[in-house]
């Protein structure tokens, strides 16, 4: 097996994250910032899309509240790394009124994007990898 | 001299958020390694890759990323380079990035455009150490 000490340079990838665990499963929600930063540090173009209760991560005061385990690092600041990484993030649109967040007052400021169902599927269908949590 | 217990030398070169110093090398290349501020964020590093040497490393293009427990993420470059090599023991022990930051560098490079115009952004001396000091009480990091 090739030595993977050394990143090779196969060209920039887009990867697709659809994010729909939300705070029922506190510990699915650090990992997919995980490796989005790791991806974007790798020069993926990453995109993390938030659906069904994913949306409730991006919504204020939530990610602050929540570690993947018990006295572990907050939620907020795995998106914040991720971020800094590169990544952007997607908030569904229609995902929105179920979880009764309003899309103008109730998101953190990370959010890049209010994105309806077409934009996840035309990302789904021009990227390069695309997998969900 | 340090700062909340993290090393600081004001020989080398630092970028603006003191994420990573830079050294030059009588040979015209850059050797660039992770702060004590960037390890203690980082915490336990598990692992480094380094990118394959030859590769054109653009600006903001990373030289390497790094995997600890709780932080994944760049090594950040702020100028054209190429890569040149990538530190064999601090591959092969990731955690000499926490014990050593200093002597555990982790890529050398060639700037592209020699090392006066690569460094030209980065602060040294005293303002570096200004500013070192500023993030680690800012951000309450401590290193030891």
């Amino acid at each position: 097996m090739e030595n993977n000490q050394y990143i090779a340079d196969d060209g920039d990838k887009v990867v697709v994250i659809i994010m729909t665990s939300g705070p029922s499963s506190p510990q699915r929600c650090a990992t997919p910032f995980y490796l989005g930063s790791l991806l974007a540090a790798m020069d993926a173009e990453v995109h993390v899309f938030f659906t069904m209760e994913g949306v409730r991560l991006m919504e204020k005061g939530v990610g602050e509240q929540l570690a993947a385990m018990e006295g572990g690092k907050r939620i907020i600041d795995f998106v914040r790394d991720a971020k800094r990484a590169g990544v952007k993030l997607h908030v569904c649109q229609p995902a929105l009124p179920g979880y009764k967040i309003d899309e103008n007052l109730d998101l953190i400021d990370e959010v890049d994007y209010i994105s309806k169902a077409s934009t996840l599927a035309d990302l789904i269908l021009s990227c390069d990898k695309v997998f969900s949590f | 001299m340090d700062c909340n217990g993290c090393e600081f030398h004001p020989e080398l070169y630092y970028d603006g958020e003191f994420q990573i110093w830079v050294r030059r090398e009588s040979d015209g290349t850059l050797t660039i390694g992770m702060t004590d501020l960037s390890q203690a964020i980082a915490g336990k590093i598990l692992h480094l890759r380094v990118r394959r040497p030859g590769t054109k490393r653009p600006t903001g293009k990373p030289v390497a990323t790094v995997e600890s427990g709780k932080w994944a993420g760049p090594i950040p470059n702020l100028f054209d380079c190429v890569i040149v090599a990538g530190n064999q023991m601090a591959l092969d022990n990731p955690a000499l990035l926490n014990q050593d930051p200093y002597n555990a560098w982790v890529a050398r490079v060639m700037p592209a455009y020699g090392t006066d115009a690569a460094l030209a952004s980065f602060l040294t001396g005293d303002s570096a150490r200004e500013g070192y000091c500023a993030r680690a009480r800012r951000e309450d990091i401590h290193c030891r």
